[in-house]
């Protein structure tokens, strides 16, 4: 079943009868797929509490009101969060790009068939780019401008108020992933990803209210242990000293990892999942830095071993909380520059975000904060470390994460990087700047509560897992092709990939198994005498 | 007297074009938003600056007329909407924003005191222009995608810019006129008010890459705006305190501890 006839007005219906709702046969045909697993039925407990009603998920869990006054007092602070995103004080950080993009879209529909949310549903009305934009903009003119209140529904100013608008559009502006893919195609640079983050943000900065695990559990977390993952500075030290070890037994060789070196030019800092889900990735830097003959360091501080910032995705006061402590911390160790590792959202708010954040002697000028992919290019290009292609001779292919390429514009480096060490490389397509999304950012990677996990894999990755199983063609047969890489530089994309995998089986049928892009490099160092990458390994 | 009132309708239009600008130049500086491909940036594939190690001691060479040409693609021939509408907006949007820059030239010309050309000027302005109003009328009533994001008041203003042209077109040089400049009074107050605000979309905010430096003006104007008071209600922000109190605290639910 379809939602063909949607409008931005069922946002404003009552009742539980979610606005879409949709099977595993209604979504973007995967060629090459045998099969997958059906969307399982939403809990009638969680529908009992919670407000279900935009499409039959949950990322936040909007709690239902119980009385008529809980209602009334969550349409008051919706209308007072919309109107504090339009005031230069409280939102001076976006009110300029918000406004113009909130009263300037043409609505011709030309950014729709970009989102891989909106294709990959089978394009299901609530996900297209501007459906939520559209919600929010009608709001807006229907409460706060003259020709809304005197003209109504003549200039579009028909969408009804009421908790469960609210709710619908909390829970909508999750499952949009902010990869702006959609703003590249309009032509009045009108970004509904900015609109949509902007949304969270009302959530957030007027209610408190986002995916437990990127406010409660995320963010706050961060600003009271050090980090996102409740790691503590004992615990991180602990944590790279066991790391060094298990290289030691892996490598065959003992390796150094400074911590708070004072002084180093270069303060690496990771996304601190990595040291949990995926050691071998902050290993594989160890290793390629000091091979390098870098002169780097980790930071035990809090804050200085953790560069994931999730307020970036949906607050910006928790978002600067975090940077300016990640800077401090650097600067406390005197080290030249940041150089963020893997982590495409850690890597755009600390280099871009930040930049007109951090001010005085925590500006650029004063502490430089860069990509890690551009360090790596060069590793590669100046021959400092020897690599021996024919270590990586099985096909691999690229997932650009957005963060790198259409917000940043790095391109090129992880490029050559591939190319250079990896014989059987092929691009994904599109790609670069034109990438799809994972299905994972803006911290959907994260966020596994109710039954968002479901709607992230059959929905949200499945664009990627096209792309994926397009750039293996030919390559599917596990006997023939026992092993298959996709490079993903960045965490959020792993762990979506992680999970996305294993829910097309495509480990299991085909042998297609993910990583980062320093694993590859290590696994292609001359001087190691034994792989890197385990083969039989899938985590 | 249907020409004086469009020249002072044309005066008016100008001052709310300057207006406008004024005042979108004077909200406060946003945070960096930009987004890639940037025209310009030499790089033809998409990269930026940020590709290069040591980015902020290196030359960042941009080419401004990189930007000018992408601008011009959009503003004349509508590249985007060619390149991605698939609701065949493209050749009834071109032939409506033509037939409207070519009202303002049939201005100039006439204003020249080129009768003849201004006259065959309108003339061709009035065809491309009611073709393409008629095309957008008729697709935003039936292509069930477009009908159901277009309001009552979007019919309303293609059929103002359609007397324009269809006056034009019959000859009623006095009521075209007259039309022509009503709607040059109406416009500043609608999104048809787009093209000041498209200079700022694209280069103001995707394709501003500027550094904040230390003693730069940007670093001054976040400085100020650093200043600002928060009155967000969420249970962990301090409402009432300056962003740069607000950063202090961990979590304001723990006593605004810092």
């Amino acid at each position: 079943m379809t939602a063909k006839r949607v409008t931005p007005k069922d946002m404003g219906r009552m009742g539980d009868q979610p606005v879409v709702s949709y099977c595993v046969k209604d979504l973007m045909e995967i060629p090459g797929l045998e099969s997958e697993p059906p969307i399982p039925p939403c809990s009638p407990a969680w529908k009992e509490k919670y407000d279900m009603s935009l499409d039959g998920f949950a990322a936040i869990g909007f709690p239902k009101p119980k009385t008529k006054a809980e209602e009334d007092a969550i349409c008051a602070r919706f209308l007072s969060g919309l109107e504090k995103l339009f005031d230069p004080e409280n939102n001076w950080a976006f009110c300029q790009p918000l406004r113009l993009s909130y009263d300037y879209c043409m609505k011709c529909q030309t950014c729709s068939d970009a989102c891989h949310n909106y294709v990959g549903s089978g394009r299901q009305e609530v996900y297209r780019p501007s459906y939520r934009a559209e919600v929010l903009r009608r709001l807006w003119q229907r409460y706060f401008t003259p020709e809304g209140k005197l003209l109504g529904s003549f200039v579009g100013a028909d969408v009804e108020l009421n908790w469960q608008t609210v709710a619908r559009l909390a829970e909508s502006a999750y499952r949009c992933t902010l990869c702006r893919r959609c703003s590249q195609t309009c032509p009045m640079a009108v970004d509904n990803g900015l609109i949509t983050r902007e949304l969270r943000k009302l959530f957030s900065q007027e209610f408190g209210m986002a995916p437990t695990e990127v406010l409660e559990k995320g963010v706050v977390q961060q600003l009271k242990t050090g980090s996102s993952t409740g790691m503590r500075p004992a615990g991180f030290r602990d944590a790279v000293e066991f790391l060094a070890d298990d290289i030691g037994e892996r490598i065959g060789r003992k390796i150094e990892i400074p911590i708070d070196k004072k002084g180093a030019d270069v303060l690496l800092l990771h996304n601190a999942g990595e040291f949990l889900a995926w050691p071998e990735n902050p290993a594989a830097f160890a290793i390629l830095f000091n091979a390098a003959g870098i002169n780097w360091t980790l930071s035990s501080e809090p804050m200085g071993y953790d560069g994931v910032n999730y307020g970036l995705w949906n607050d910006d006061v928790e978002y600067a909380r975090v940077v300016i402590r990640q800077a401090q911390a650097a600067k406390q160790l005197g080290v030249k520059k940041i150089v963020v590792g893997e982590c495409g959202h850690a890597t755009k708010g600390m280099v871009v975000i930040a930049d007109r954040v951090l001010t005085g002697d925590l500006s650029g000028s004063e502490l430089g904060r860069e990509s890690c992919l551009p360090l790596l290019a060069e590793i590669v290009k100046s021959g400092a470390i020897k690599f021996d292609p024919r270590k990586n001779d099985f096909p691999v292919t690229l997932h650009d994460p957005c963060n790198f390429a259409r917000s940043m514009g790095i391109v090129a480096p992880q490029r050559e990087v591939a190319r250079a060490i990896c014989p059987q490389f092929r691009e994904m397509a599109p790609n670069g700047t034109q990438n799809y999304c994972c299905g994972g950012g803006s911290g959907f990677a994260i966020c596994n509560s109710y039954n968002f996990k479901s709607w992230r894999n059959s929905v949200g990755a499945r664009m990627k897992m096209k792309q994926i199983m397009e750039a293996f063609d030919g390559e599917l047969d596990p006997q023939q092709y026992p092993f298959k890489y996709v490079c993903a530089p960045c965490s959020n994309c792993k762990g979506t990939l992680r999970d996305a995998i294993g829910h097309y089986g495509l480990w299991d049928k085909h042998r297609i198994n993910y990583g980062g892009l320093v694993e590859l490099m290590v696994n292609a160092m001359v001087d190691m005498d034994r792989p890197f990458i385990d083969r039989e390994d899938f985590h | 007297m249907a020409s004086v009132f469009l020249w002072l309708a044309l005066g008016f239009f100008a001052l709310m074009v300057v207006y406008r600008f004024v005042k979108i130049s004077s909200m406060p500086l946003h945070l960096r938003w930009e987004l890639y491909p940037s025209p310009l940036e030499p790089n033809n594939y998409g990269g930026s600056f940020m590709e290069n190690v040591d980015f902020i001691n290196k030359p960042r060479p941009h080419l401004a007329l990189g930007g000018v040409r992408e601008l011009a693609s959009e503003v004349f021939f509508l590249k985007k909407v060619r390149e991605h509408n698939r609701h065949g907006l493209w050749p009834f949007s071109l032939a409506m924003h033509w037939g409207t820059y070519l009202l303002f030239c049939w201005l100039l010309l006439s204003a020249a005191g080129l009768a003849s050309a201004a006259h065959a000027v309108d003339l061709i302005a009035c065809l491309l222009g009611a073709l393409g109003c008629l095309g957008l009328i008729v697709k935003r009533a039936t292509n069930r995608e477009l009908a159901a994001y277009t309001a009552p008041v979007d019919f309303f203003n293609l059929l103002f810019l359609l007397a324009i042209f269809a006056t034009g077109l019959v000859g009623w040089t006095g009521l075209h006129k007259t039309v022509f400049g009503l709607f040059l009074v109406y416009m500043p107050f609608t999104r048809l008010f787009h093209f000041v605000a498209k200079y700022f979309t694209f280069d103001k905010i995707f394709w501003d890459d500027r550094l904040n430096l230390r003693g730069s003006d940007i670093e001054k104007r976040i400085q100020t705006q650093l200043g600002y008071k928060v009155t967000w209600g969420a249970a962990h922000i301090a409402a009432g305190k300056t962003w740069v109190d607000q950063v202090m605290i961990t979590d304001a639910r723990e006593g605004n501890k810092q």
